[in-house]
């Protein structure tokens, strides 16, 4: 079994003690199961204590390049793993880059709940800054975003997205398939919003000319993104 | 004082950081400090003819580097100001002729005979961009009141954040304040609500820059236009001086556009 986990800059793949060849297998078929998540992002594994040949990594690396995925470090347990890693031209630590800050987004629940229930375990990212145009913030669990989106960044979360601020820009929650991820703000005006595999583009000038600012929450309602004012509920 | 490396950059092309690069360099030498502005486009070189001194390039940067002169030879006085220098760069080669060690240590080296040090960054976001990033200790980046201009300035400060070269500081160039009362142009309220980040300087639109500019004769070297004027507030900003910007903002274009009932 792989487990994925968000780095500040990145993803953590984790391998466990099954065959190599099984978990690069179910990792591809996650790669192709969720391309719109993984795509254009950055990816560290660690492969525990397998060892690992030449040609085994070069695959793995064609695999992920093959998703538009970059992989840029390798940690092992296995010291000529680790050699071989290093010829390559991969970092072997994760060293200046942050520490693991999310756990495992536990199972994808495919309920349609988004009220009352409580969710233990997810983590998330939380992000107190204006996160610019051209940023991405990428993360399997959820995303908390405590200031602006500003138009042209991005927020890819596997759950959901909460802004305390204004959404600009593109946000895509439940991005690994998960129907129940919301999108909220303060003022919601994104010019591209995602929610599983739901799209909903939306012109800021049409849309919202004439409407008092608001808290907005955008959900799925049968397969269509539905928002609705926060006073509403 | 120590010296200061400031790179003048935007993002978009065209919205005046060379006019902005060789201004200030001149209203800072006029403030009697010794400055240096360096042309940091290379292959697309054009400060030397904004400042007019086009004719009398023999070396360039890239031959400093390279080894071909010492770095006394390459630079250029401009006899306008008291302590004003030029060093330009290559016309004939392209961005991967200096690196960013190489201008850090270019800098390093102007750092001992200047209290200021201009770098006229290309546009874009591309190795040229970084290599004028490296040695920076300010950044001055320069927007017009437009959403295009303003998104791209957006995204070159995310860069120079995540490069830790920040704060950067705005120059908002080419204001046209009618229409912005008539809510045609962003206001500068407009774009701080956007980018968040200090402004250094507003510049009126001025139609003497581009007389100056064919001339060779930057506004700020003898002119009291309103630009001139508007880049020598920036350059005593600079300087720590404390000058209150000229901000008589009639309400926002975006707040009557998104926000009204």
């Amino acid at each position: 079994m792989i487990t994925i986990k968000g780095l500040r800059d990145g993803l953590l793949v984790i391998f466990d003690q099954q065959p190599w060849l099984t978990q690069v297998r179910e990792l591809e078929s996650k790669l192709e199961a969720n391309a719109h998540f993984f795509k254009g992002g950055r990816i560290a594994m660690d492969v525990r204590s397998l060892a690992l040949s030449r040609d085994e990594i070069k695959r793995v690396d064609a695999l992920l390049t093959q998703h538009e995925v970059s992989l840029w470090a390798i940690l092992s347990q296995d010291e000529s793993t680790r050699h071989t890693i290093k010829a390559f031209g991969f970092a072997t630590s994760l060293a200046e880059q942050s520490q693991p800050v999310a756990e495992p987004s536990g199972a994808e629940s495919e309920q349609n709940a988004a009220e009352n229930t409580v969710t233990e375990g997810t983590d998330g990212l939380l992000a107190r800054k204006r996160v610019r145009s051209g940023q991405i913030l990428r993360h399997p669990g959820h995303i908390v975003v405590i200031g602006d989106v500003n138009p042209g960044a991005q927020l890819i979360a596997g759950g959901d997205i909460i802004v305390w601020g204004k959404l600009h820009g593109v946000a895509h929650a439940g991005a690994l398939g998960d129907n129940s991820a919301v999108i909220c703000a303060l003022e919601l005006m994104p010019s591209l919003l995602k929610i599983a595999d739901a799209t909903r583009t939306s012109s800021p000038l049409s849309q919202k000319r004439g409407r008092i600012k608001q808290p907005e929450t955008a959900m799925l309602e049968l397969q269509e993104i539905k928002i609705t004012s926060w006073r509403e509920k | 004082m120590q010296s200061v490396v400031i790179t003048v950059t935007s993002g978009k092309g065209g919205v005046g950081k060379t006019t902005c690069s060789a201004n200030v360099g001149c209203a800072l030498a006029l403030l009697q400090k010794k400055v240096i502005v360096m042309d940091g486009d290379i292959g697309l070189r054009n400060l030397d003819i904004v400042m007019g001194l086009e004719n009398r390039i023999v070396y360039d940067a890239v031959d400093v580097i390279e080894g071909r002169c010492r770095l006394r030879q390459a630079l250029i006085r401009d006899k306008r100001a008291p302590e004003l220098y030029l060093l330009p760069t290559a016309q004939t080669r392209d961005k991967s002729a200096i690196n960013p060690q190489q201008m850090v240590q270019l800098c390093d080296e102007l750092r001992k005979d200047f209290d200021f040090i201009l770098i006229d960054s290309p546009a874009g976001i591309e190795q040229g961009f970084h290599t004028c990033l490296a040695p920076a200790n300010r950044v001055l980046i320069v927007t017009n009141p437009e959403v295009s201009s303003v998104r791209d300035a957006d995204r070159v400060i995310g860069l120079v954040e995540s490069q830790e070269k920040g704060p950067a500081h705005l120059v908002i160039n080419r204001l046209v304040m009618s229409r912005v009362k008539r809510q045609e142009m962003l206001s500068v309220d407009d774009i701080i609500e956007v980018l968040s980040t200090e402004v250094i300087g507003i510049v009126p639109e001025d139609e003497n820059i581009l007389m100056s500019t064919n001339r060779g004769t930057p506004v700020a070297l003898n002119g009291r236009s309103p630009a001139a004027l508007a880049f020598h507030d920036i350059a005593r900003r600079l300087t720590g001086e404390d000058v209150p910007l000229n901000t008589q903002q009639p309400t926002s274009f975006l707040q009557r556009l998104f926000g009204r009932g």
